[in-house]
């Protein structure tokens, strides 16, 4: 149990003695000192879960299985890799006086409770816990994206909170009426919106009252992933953010959102046919995918190129889910560690860029290989994993994910009592064939969009006035760990993290 | 004192429905100062049915979510929030999307909408309560519309703070309440989230030179 404690403590202390430290070194010594002890846990965590399966601790409180172990995991890979890369970036701003040094403390603090919020949201047992700690996630980012306090920033942050309150606001009531309709078979105890008392009784709950919490709850977090049509804060968010923040943002942050969905989704599904949950995810999830597919081929920004590729990458994952099966689901949750891992890998790029060009705008960003040849290097790699070209890592899922789909097709229940709404409708066989060949589509157009991008601002000569090369930083070793795991988890996926997916992919597919 | 379980259920729906009253004056008013007094009352109500439902029901958490209604939503948060307006030195709201007259009949459509949607799943309940629900949907709805329909940062918070009303109506009247440590923590997000509003609403003010939200425009396709 001790693992479960330092999880939760060590960010809460690193958080506390933030504020009253104010030199640097010490500053980011504390940030990793942390992260590397929530590492540790999550390693002892992972070890006992694949040992002897789920359990709880801390009086019911802390619910850990297959599934919540997996989003530790991206957790502690990325905020290590945050971590590391903060180091030079943020001694960097300060320098440069983009960040007064007296605000340092300040957003070393906010980005511990940010992390703190999200281990909550993943290791509670109770739903109703959750939401507090997802709610909470927002408030710690919305200055973190505010922090450069220009105009733009304030507007992305305002916007953030506003509209990410408002829709998580949705999920709350969606909350609300899992818990009414757990009181008829628990009765009004304090433990009704527990996973592991609800799990067990899921089946005889009310399906008119679930369905109904499940559309809130989907819209609610929805909200959080940046599912189309409730994306609209995310580019202006991901634009205006320092950099390993938006990694944070697009490399966690989601993922946790996704796995409150699932969480709700496993419940439901007990109660409902799975094609109910099943086909809401697929539409919202093709929403998204077309949708940033097409915004993709006309970004001039490079961050915001990014931010639509995530919103992308998202709707891959949430159609896998959608389409289930065991291919399906496994695809899914790959395309999610996947995607965390080459996303906060761009941003740091993204991140170096800036740093270097002081803009924005692909068109003035020319000859990387030449000006940062590492960063050219993380940027070409980073955008040929999000394209989903072998070998990397993300186009195995993405072949698992359309496969599913070719074969399956997207749950067929849902489509056709929603009748007129859906015309597509017309035999199984068709639906599928149609809906495979969007994806192709959507996915080609996503990957020539990128690609054509990314080599622009790779090759050529570097503007005059621009310094050339690249010295050695601690920021560059998690651009090569993360590199090497793309490209090392197409080839051969080590045995603790297949396991974790496999036994999660088991918990997701319980019906 | 005993009351029979048919007087007290017609009370908590004649609480409710005071809550759902202010929420159309909220939606008529155009002076900002006046909006947040009518959110103090309307939090007012609140308190007065979840007091209302922890005495017919003897659930004695509910009368800590009550005093906390109460204190966060009552005083503090109204307090803040006349302190920002004071501030900006902002009377009226003279921008809406939407007309009084217009917006009064929207919402008279959400609160139909509400029951609507409800409707299959209100004769589930066992409690004594649970015409509420449909009530707290309504809520939820104008506050959400409240949001759209207004421009000043100040109002959308309102609409957002409403919204709230309208979830914590429904979770106290349909289910007598959330788990305590869950409701906790629902307050303290609510608090903290209507702190930093008012600290974006100064920040607004000083790079903005306003508060109107349709000034942000910089970030666009």
């Amino acid at each position: 149990m001790i693992e479960v404690l330092v999880l939760l403590i060590a960010p809460l202390l690193a958080g506390g003695l933030s504020l009253i430290v104010h030199r640097s070194a010490l500053l980011h010594a504390i940030n990793l000192t942390s992260m590397s002890l929530l590492v540790a846990a999550e390693i002892m965590i992972t070890r006992t879960v694949l040992r002897d399966g789920p359990f709880t601790a801390l009086g019911q409180l802390v619910y850990l299985d297959a599934l919540s172990t997996f989003i530790l995991f991206i957790i502690g890979a990325v905020g290590l890799a945050c971590s590391l890369y903060m180091r030079s970036y943020m001694d960097d701003q300060v320098a440069r006086g983009v960040i007064a040094p007296t605000r340092l403390n300040l957003f070393f603090f906010l980005f511990h409770m940010f992390l703190l919020a999200m281990v909550i949201a993943t290791v509670a047992n109770s739903v109703g816990v959750q939401w507090v700690a997802i709610e909470a996630t927002t408030l710690a980012t919305t200055f973190l994206i505010a922090f450069w306090r220009r105009r733009e920033s304030l507007e992305a942050g305002w916007k953030y909170l506003i509209l990410c309150s408002v829709g998580i606001s949705l999920a709350l009531f969606g909350v609300v009426l899992t818990y009414y309709s757990s009181l008829h078979v628990l009765g009004d105890v304090s433990e009704a919106l527990n996973v592991t008392q609800l799990l067990p009784v899921a089946d005889q709950l009310n399906p008119h009252v679930l369905k109904l919490a499940f559309i809130f709850i989907l819209v609610g977090y929805g909200t959080k992933v940046g599912l189309v049509p409730m994306h609209s804060w995310l580019p202006d968010a991901y634009t205006e953010a320092p950099a390993p923040v938006v990694a944070m943002l697009a490399g966690v942050l989601e993922i946790v959102a996704v796995y409150a969905i699932l969480r709700m989704r496993i419940i439901v599904d007990h109660a409902v046919p799975p094609a109910f949950t099943g086909g809401l995810l697929a539409l919202l999830g093709f929403a998204s995918f077309v949708t940033a597919a097409f915004f993709i081929l006309i970004q001039h920004n490079y961050k915001r190129l990014f931010a639509y590729s995530s919103i992308e990458h998202m709707g891959i994952a949430m159609i896998g889910f959608g389409v289930g099966g065991p291919l399906g689901a496994f695809g899914g949750l790959f395309h999610l560690l996947n995607h965390a891992f080459a996303k906060s890998m761009a941003f740091f790029a993204a991140g170096n860029i800036h740093r270097r060009f002081h803009t924005v705008e692909i068109g003035q960003v020319q000859g990387l290989a030449i000006a940062q040849p590492w960063t050219a290097m993380a940027l070409m790699v980073a955008g040929l994993a999000l394209s989903a070209l072998p070998p990397f890592a993300s186009f195995i899922s993405e072949v698992q994910i359309v496969t599913a789909l070719a074969v399956q097709g997207v749950p067929g229940q849902w489509l056709t009592n929603s009748g007129g709404m859906v015309t597509f409708a017309l035999s199984d066989q068709f639906s599928s064939l149609s809906l495979t060949g969007l994806f192709l589509l959507c996915s080609v157009l996503a990957f020539s969009g990128m690609l054509y991008r990314i080599t622009g601002m790779v090759w050529g000569t570097p503007p005059d006035g621009i310094v050339q090369g690249e010295a050695w930083s601690l920021g560059h070793l998690p651009i090569i760990a993360l590199a090497a795991a793309l490209v090392g988890f197409g080839f051969f996926l080590p045995q603790p993290i297949r396991q974790l997916l496999e036994e999660a992919t088991r918990i997701i597919l319980i019906h | 004192m005993q009351i029979s379980p048919h007087i007290g259920s017609q009370l908590v729906d004649l609480c409710s429905a005071l809550l759902l009253l202010t929420c159309f004056a909220i939606v008529a008013q155009r002076r900002l100062s006046a909006c947040v007094d009518l959110f103090a009352l309307q939090s007012a109500f609140l308190a007065l049915t979840a007091a209302l439902v922890a005495f017919l029901t003897g659930n004695h958490h509910i009368y800590i979510a009550a005093a906390l209604t109460g204190v966060i939503k009552v005083i503090i948060i109204p307090r803040v929030l006349k302190k920002v307006i004071e501030r900006l030195n902002v009377k009226r709201e003279l921008v809406m999307n939407v007309n009084v007259p217009a917006g009064l009949l929207i919402c008279g459509a959400l609160v139909m909408l509400a029951f609507f949607i409800t409707q299959p799943i209100i004769p589930l309940g066992f409690l004594l309560t649970r015409d509420s629900l449909a009530i707290a949907l309504a809520i939820v709805l104008i506050g959400f519309f409240t949001m759209i329909a207004r421009q000043k940062a100040v109002t959308q918070l309102v609409g957002f703070l409403v919204m709230e009303n309208g979830l914590f109506l429904g979770a106290t009247a349909a289910t007598y309440g959330m788990p305590l440590i869950v409701e906790l923590g629902v307050f303290f997000d609510v608090l903290i989230a209507a702190l930093i509003a008012g600290i974006y609403t100064n920040r607004l003010q000083d790079a903005f030179d306003s508060v109107d939200t349709t000034h942000l425009t910089v970030l666009k396709e």
